[in-house]
């Protein structure tokens, strides 16, 4: 081997060895520092998605199109624009007031409101990206929720973009009990489950328990991340295990339709 | 000295591409990784310390946009802390822990990279053939390396049908892209004046 050669992979292996001992917090700035240098990338790329997604959901037959020319007369296009737009008014409007009307009921006063932005574009995990950041009170570990239930918690923050690890991901646990009993047991989205809405399993429950399914699943509250009786699902199926319970979780939060967040402002406390 | 340059600028510039790439829904979120796959080609057309330089910019870059580091204080810690469950004594340990580091792709592109390296020779002979199926191949263990450690961390061995399907069409995409890689990158070697050379395993005569 050259000697070059020799001297680079002995540089190579002393910057493996200095990069895997870094520890914990300065990982999470060096990966907050470059999720702010893509930023604006992400959101560029958000647009362009969501520009083309829109181009191409337009189901437009040019027969079709070519009969209600001529069939329908200007006055009347006119018309059913406007009726359009006032039907997405309408339901913006509620939507709105929905989340509005949340934000009021509930017990957080300090629900930061978020927009997803994308899916991030990682290997093995479920996360997503969102419009807020440290700048606007964001902070690791924070519950994300929807007036449905819980939606995850987040993982590196940028000072305008965060990253939300999903309910979904192996890697976001939830201290969960079964609504109505005492079986307590641990949340977590199953690995290689990469479709967008996958079910949930929720561990070591007791064996034999008499579990319903349609059942509702909260969180606990145990161990402080997420606050307690925060929705998560509905048992699906309950399977005793060798030595504990098992149950299949259908997911509150439909995350194929995941628009608007909110992120738990201070950390979480039992409402 | 230009092409190597050039590389590397490529490099950086592939990572902001890569948050323009559409993933494929039908085929379990698939899709092509253009940084790694930018860099296995790449590998070929480098010599020896620059590929090194490459894998570190490229490992680095990996997992500082998209590896999962979890705060000692977070829920898996919290979450050690619950009582009431039943069997959580065995689950401890994954519950603290339990995934890939940072820094732990670094070595991985290394690796991959030297092995791209082995077939140079062809690539400078304009043999594209196996350059494309080794795109494949160094894709196909990156992502399997990557599950097989997360699996094994996490305590359980678990290989669901959408995992293979995943990585299968994310390592076909990776070799449809890559003779447009190795096109640029012939395109830019020609335009630098870059002569391909294999400066690996060279038998000398040592006058004896």
């Amino acid at each position: 081997m050259k000697t070059l050669n020799l001297i680079a992979l002995l540089l190579f292996v002393a910057a493996c060895v200095a990069v895997m001992m870094l520890d914990t917090p300065t990982t999470q700035a060096v990966q907050s520092k470059v999720m702010a240098i893509f930023a604006p990338f992400v959101h560029a790329s958000a647009t362009v998605e969501n520009t083309t997604t829109r181009a191409i959901s337009a189901e437009i037959d040019p027969k079709e199109l070519l009969r209600e020319t001529v069939a329908l007369r200007l006055k009347v296009q006119k018309l059913t624009i406007l009726s359009q737009r006032h039907d997405e008014l309408l339901e913006e409007n509620n939507k709105l007031r929905n989340m509005v009307g949340y934000r009021e009921r509930s017990p957080f006063k300090d629900l930061i409101a978020a927009r997803v932005i994308k899916r991030s574009a990682s290997t093995w995990w479920n996360s997503m990206i969102i419009d807020k950041g440290s700048a606007d009170g964001i902070a690791p570990d924070r519950a994300v929720l929807t007036d449905v239930g819980l939606v995850g918690k987040t993982g590196r923050v940028s000072p305008h973009v965060s990253e939300v690890i999903l309910l979904t991901d192996e890697l976001c646990r939830v201290a969960a009990v079964i609504e109505g009993t005492r079986e307590k047991g641990i949340l977590s989205g199953e690995r290689g489950a990469l479709e967008l809405t996958p079910d949930l399993r929720l561990r070591f429950l007791s064996r034999n328990a008499p579990i319903a399914p349609g059942t509702n699943v909260i969180s606990s509250g145990d161990g402080g991340v997420f606050p307690s009786r925060l929705l998560l699902g509905r048992v699906k199926l309950f399977e005793n295990k060798d030595i504990s319970g098992e149950a299949v979780v259908e997911t509150a939060v439909d995350f194929s339709k995941l628009e608007d967040v909110f992120i738990v402002g201070s950390s979480a406390s039992t409402p | 000295m230009l092409f190597n340059v050039s590389i590397i600028a490529l490099m950086c510039i592939t990572f902001f591409l890569e948050e323009f790439v559409p993933a494929v829904e039908i085929a379990q979120n698939a899709r092509l990784f253009l940084a790694p796959v930018f860099f296995f080609c790449a590998a070929v057309a480098v010599p020896f310390p620059t590929m090194l330089l490459l894998a570190f910019m490229t490992g680095f870059m990996w997992d500082a946009r998209y590896a999962q580091i979890m705060s000692e204080d977070s829920a898996m810690e919290q979450l050690a802390q619950v009582s009431g469950v039943s069997g959580y004594a065995g689950f401890s340990q994954g519950l603290s822990g339990g995934d890939l580091g940072f820094g732990h792709s670094i070595i991985l592109f290394g690796v991959l990279g030297c092995l791209m390296q082995g077939i140079r020779p062809l690539f400078k002979k304009g043999r594209w053939e196996l350059p494309v199926f080794m795109v494949g191949f160094v894709t196909i263990v990156w992502l399997l390396v990557q599950f097989i450690v997360i699996t094994f961390l996490r305590g359980n061995f678990f290989f669901p049908q959408e995992v293979w399907l995943k990585m299968v069409s994310d390592t076909l995409m990776a070799m449809l892209a890559s003779p447009l890689i190795y096109l640029v990158l012939h395109t830019l070697a020609r335009a630098t004046n870059y002569e391909i050379k294999y400066e690996g395993l060279r038998y000398r005569f040592d006058g004896s």
